[in-house]
């Protein structure tokens, strides 16, 4: 385990409260490009994340237990509840989460790796070991005045064990309990395959998406062993199914709100993703074919590109007759408007190269930030044709560096008590007027608030929680 | 039957797919006014309808861009299928919320609604007159969701956004592409459907919070900040090294062994995390050694030590079949799947069984088979209704049911082009040519 101070960040400054207020002060910061500044004005004062803390939660009459294992999925699900205020508990079994090991190239802070860090947001960390039968009775006892169940083991797992929906039903029916797997809890391939892990990389390569995702197919320029499927940097697969969950999750929270009943909610991720693969299966039910992996091109809507600039790549669009015109104008071009000029020219997997390639003729002789300079003077214009959109292929480190993204206060630096320095995405829900998202703490070591819970909930105190220790089932 | 199955049959038949229509739906009595286009707002609204909200949906005179957005420009029975994806179970009126007579409308309308969705230009609502000051003082209890590239405010508030720019300023796209090659977008359109459903998300708080308190509030929501959002681990690993996440292909550079792998017929998702998942992988392949050599999962995900041992994984899966892959990883218990295409998608009884994709039959457009948004619920499951309309199909009920004007007045918005609908002249503004005039149209 790597236990070393990876050295001081270069984007400390980006925290800079004073800068920031001064910033704050001028107009420019807050309306930015509006077409309505009153209402920029307005909408700052109402979503102020400075005001944050003052406002009520959401969810705060809510009791949440992860039981979850080696899963993203599920932990997005429970960061999502816990940033609307809910009460997460996070249980662990007593050597900690295998999801704390989850971290790009094995680095540790601590006992923690970078994914947990990020998700482990306003949780309250407990170990239980559920293999054994007073850890089992705990946990009914936790579950049975709990709001919300979250697992994420193979199906029947938990059932097994005597703790599944049907047994905490029985003591608890207003129950919601949501499960998430590749295979979901029923259905062929549950029966065939429910004896499989969950991975994201599953829940991509299942959710159809994966299969028209990567390089083109019909590009002769690439090379063979790049036409194959690819799946998106992050873990799509596991963050998407984890939001589906907390949307079923907060549906069914709703009902229960007003008729006292919980449910079953079965999230399976590849579902997640398959209802969200555009116009795919569509297609194929009105045309019997089926969509190439189209690479950067789009065959629905094009120019809709990356193109090469002069510092890297950015985003070209002029897909309607107006706006290709207005693209064609901008580079001008008019021969090229004449050449492709309907979308039945512009949407052929032949033409898009072309287009590509005349486009690139024009952008690669600027930066990113002269085009879209360019194309917001050529916005202004009262003759102006159309709209042309970009917007460059930002790095990480870029975007941790933009001024956008500090005023709205995206992400929050903590010195943890704990972990020392981190920086993490913040909610993504603070611009609620009335019950904005918010990070209260970044993370807990492994059993950091047994003490705490079980004296909570159980009525366990020190010395038996001493006792529970050495029988390993905390 | 052994135990596993007998939980999987028990589960079938508490969710029993086959009576859908015995359930009710959790969004049952919420109505939502969608002053949306193009895929993001109207993705949002569609989740809401697939569970229930009855969602009336607000069209200008030229249509919702998506009308015009279809592979290979085909268009099937009138229809755009670019539209149908995010348009299901709504209510379509033609009406443009600028005209001082619709905006009265509208407002009667908020009265009657708890949420008012829009994914316009921040500001343009508020030019309208309908920000949510003015929808509060008519319904205190309304919910207003709007959702933008950049935000109501802020420096870039007001710089036009799409699905592929929220990509590439979010870092989505450069952190996807194999090793060493270019930035890729995503095979759809990423960025507004994830965007979309966390602001389902924010709107079922919010609802949530109202039937605790009454109280309802406005939700400014940021499609690119959206995607910074999702990216996992790539913001705490630049802070710390000052580096970028790099483009690593299929491979996961933070769970290893998990990739995509070449079988002697296809391709394998292949991972195996946790110890035994990973012992049986290595039973599997006949090398219990490396289990031995890589047992400590932090040492395996260091670069050089991930890298050899996926290409022994490779070299195994070669000799091969998927399908071998897929059973020998439910036997020994690591993770082992094929890549799942539309078509495969499409007639795997899996999903059908589970509701995950469902056939009906259409009024307008005959038998359809579609995906169903997710998560599968025990009691309150999520369907399918009918499909996307041409503009303005349902004027005429919607003025008719919730606000109650008569046939005369309707006519008179007509004539006073308040309301409209398809322009003939357009062939994805209007129903399929052989439509009879009547199928399809409530109160018709």
């Amino acid at each position: 385990m790597t236990d070393k101070k990876l050295g001081p960040s270069v984007y400390d400054d980006m925290f800079d409260d004073d800068a920031l207020a001064a910033m704050l002060k001028e107009d420019k910061t807050i309306v930015g490009l509006a077409i309505n500044e009153g209402y920029a004005k307005w909408a700052y004062a109402e979503t102020n994340p400075k005001d944050s803390f003052r406002k009520p939660e959401a969810l705060d009459d809510m009791l949440v237990l992860d039981v979850s294992y080696a899963n993203f999925g599920a932990l997005y699900a429970s960061s999502i509840l816990a940033e609307f205020g809910a009460e997460v508990i996070r249980i662990e079994p007593p050597a900690g989460d295998l999801a704390r090991k989850m971290t790009p190239y094995g680095i540790m802070i601590k006992d923690t790796g970078l994914a947990y860090m990020t998700e482990a947001r306003n949780k309250f960390h407990i170990t239980l070991n559920l293999e054994t039968a007073e850890g089992q009775a705990m946990f009914r006892t936790l579950a049975s005045r709990a709001d919300v169940v979250i697992e994420a083991f193979k199906p029947g797992y938990m059932d097994k064990l005597g703790i599944g929906y049907e047994q905490l039903k029985a003591l608890n029916p207003g129950l919601i309990y949501c499960a998430l797997h590749s295979y979901g809890q029923f259905g062929d391939d549950s029966e065939k395959y429910g004896n499989q892990p969950d991975y994201d990389i599953v829940a991509q390569a299942r959710g159809v998406i994966m299969s028209i995702t990567g390089e083109p197919d019909l590009d002769p320029e690439v090379p063979p062993e790049y036409k194959r499927p690819l799946k998106h940097g992050n873990w799509m697969g596991w963050y998407v199914g984890g939001a589906w969950a907390a949307f079923g999750i907060q549906a069914a929270m709703l009902v229960k709100r007003r008729t006292g009943k919980g449910q079953f909610v079965d999230c399976s991720p590849p579902e997640g993703l398959l209802a969200i693969s555009n116009y795919v299966m569509q297609y194929y039910h009105m045309s019997g074919n089926e969509m190439p992996r189209a690479g950067n091109y789009d065959y629905a809507v094009f120019p809709y590109t990356y193109v090469k600039c002069k510092d890297g790549y950015t985003f070209m669009s002029g897909f309607t007759d107006p706006n290709w015109a207005a693209l064609c104008e901008i580079m001008n071009r008019p021969d090229l408007q004449k050449m492709f000029p309907t979308i039945k020219e512009r949407l052929t997997p032949e033409n898009q190269p072309k287009i590509q390639h005349e486009i690139e003729k024009f952008t690669e002789n600027y930066t990113s930030e002269e085009i879209l300079q360019m194309l917001t003077e050529y916005s202004r214009r009262p003759d102006k044709k159309g709209t042309v959109v970009t917007g460059r292929l930002e790095t990480p480190t870029d975007v941790l560096t933009r001024d956008h993204w500090r005023v709205r206060e995206s992400f929050v630096k903590r010195t943890d008590p704990y972990y020392g320095e981190v920086l993490i995405q913040n909610s993504s829900f603070k611009a609620m007027s009335r019950t904005p998202g918010r990070i209260k703490w970044v993370c807990r070591p492994v059993g950091a608030d047994n003490e705490f819970i079980y004296q909570k909930y159980l009525g366990v105190g020190k010395g038996k929680l001493q006792q529970l220790k050495e029988k390993g089932v905390v | 039957m052994d135990q596993g199955k007998a939980y999987q049959q028990r589960m079938k038949e508490l969710f029993n797919v086959e009576n859908l229509f015995g359930k009710r739906m959790p969004l049952e009595g919420v109505r939502v006014l969608e002053v949306c286009y193009v895929v993001l707002g109207p993705a949002c609204c569609d989740y809401l309808a697939e569970f229930g909200a009855e969602v009336i949906k607000f069209e200008g005179q030229k249509g919702d861009q998506m009308r015009f957005v279809t592979p290979y420009a085909f268009f099937w029975k009138n229809m755009s299928p670019g539209l149908e994806i995010e348009n299901h179970n709504k209510y379509w009126v033609g009406m443009h919320l600028g005209h001082p007579r619709a905006k009265e409308l509208f407002l009667e309308l908020v009265k009657k609604a708890d949420v008012v969705a829009d994914n316009l230009t921040p500001g343009r609502m508020a030019e309208w007159g309908l920000s949510y000051k003015e929808l509060r003082e008519v319904n205190p209890r309304i919910i207003q969701l709007h959702v933008s590239g950049y935000g109501s405010w802020g420096p870039w508030t007001g710089r036009t956004s799409y699905d592929a720019v929220a990509q590439s300023m979010g870092a989505l796209s450069p952190i996807t592409g194999f090793e060493g090659r270019g930035p890729i977008k995503s095979g759809v359109w990423i960025a507004d459907w994830i965007t979309a459903l966390m602001c389902a998300v924010a709107i079922m708080a919010a609802l949530n919070y109202r039937e605790r308190t009454g109280e309802g509030q406005f939700i400014d929501y940021m499609q690119v900040e959206n995607v910074i959002r999702f990216l996992d681990w790539t913001w705490l690993y630049a802070y710390l090294t000052g580096k970028d996440r790099p483009r690593s292909g299929n491979r996961d550079l933070a769970v290893c062994p998990s990739d995509l792998f070449d079988c002697a017929d296809g391709w394998i998702a292949l991972a195996a995390f946790d110890d035994a998942s990973f012992q049986g992988l290595c039973q599997a392949m006949g090398k219990p050694e490396l289990f031995q050599r890589f047992a400590d999962p932090l040492e395996r995900l260091k670069d050089e030590n991930a890298r050899e041992l996926l290409k022994i994984i490779d070299a195994w899966t070669r000799t091969k079949k998927v399908e071998e892959v897929e059973a020998l990883g439910n036997q020994y218990g690591f993770a082992a799947s094929r890549v799942i295409t539309a078509k495969d998608a499409y007639h795997r009884p899996h999903f059908r069984q589970r509701g995950a994709v469902q056939e009906y039959e259409d009024a307008l457009y005959g038998p359809m088979v579609q995906q169903v948004y997710p998560p599968r619920m025990s009691e309150t499951p999520s369907r399918l209704l009918w499909g996307c309309r041409p503009l303005g199909f349902d004027n005429e009920y919607v003025l008719t049911k919730f606000l109650g004007l008569p046939h005369e007045e309707v006519e008179r918005l007509k004539a006073d082009k308040v309301i409209f609908q398809w322009n003939p002249a357009v062939p994805s503004h209007c129903p399929p040519p052989d439509w009879d005039g009547k199928s399809g149209l409530k109160l018709g």
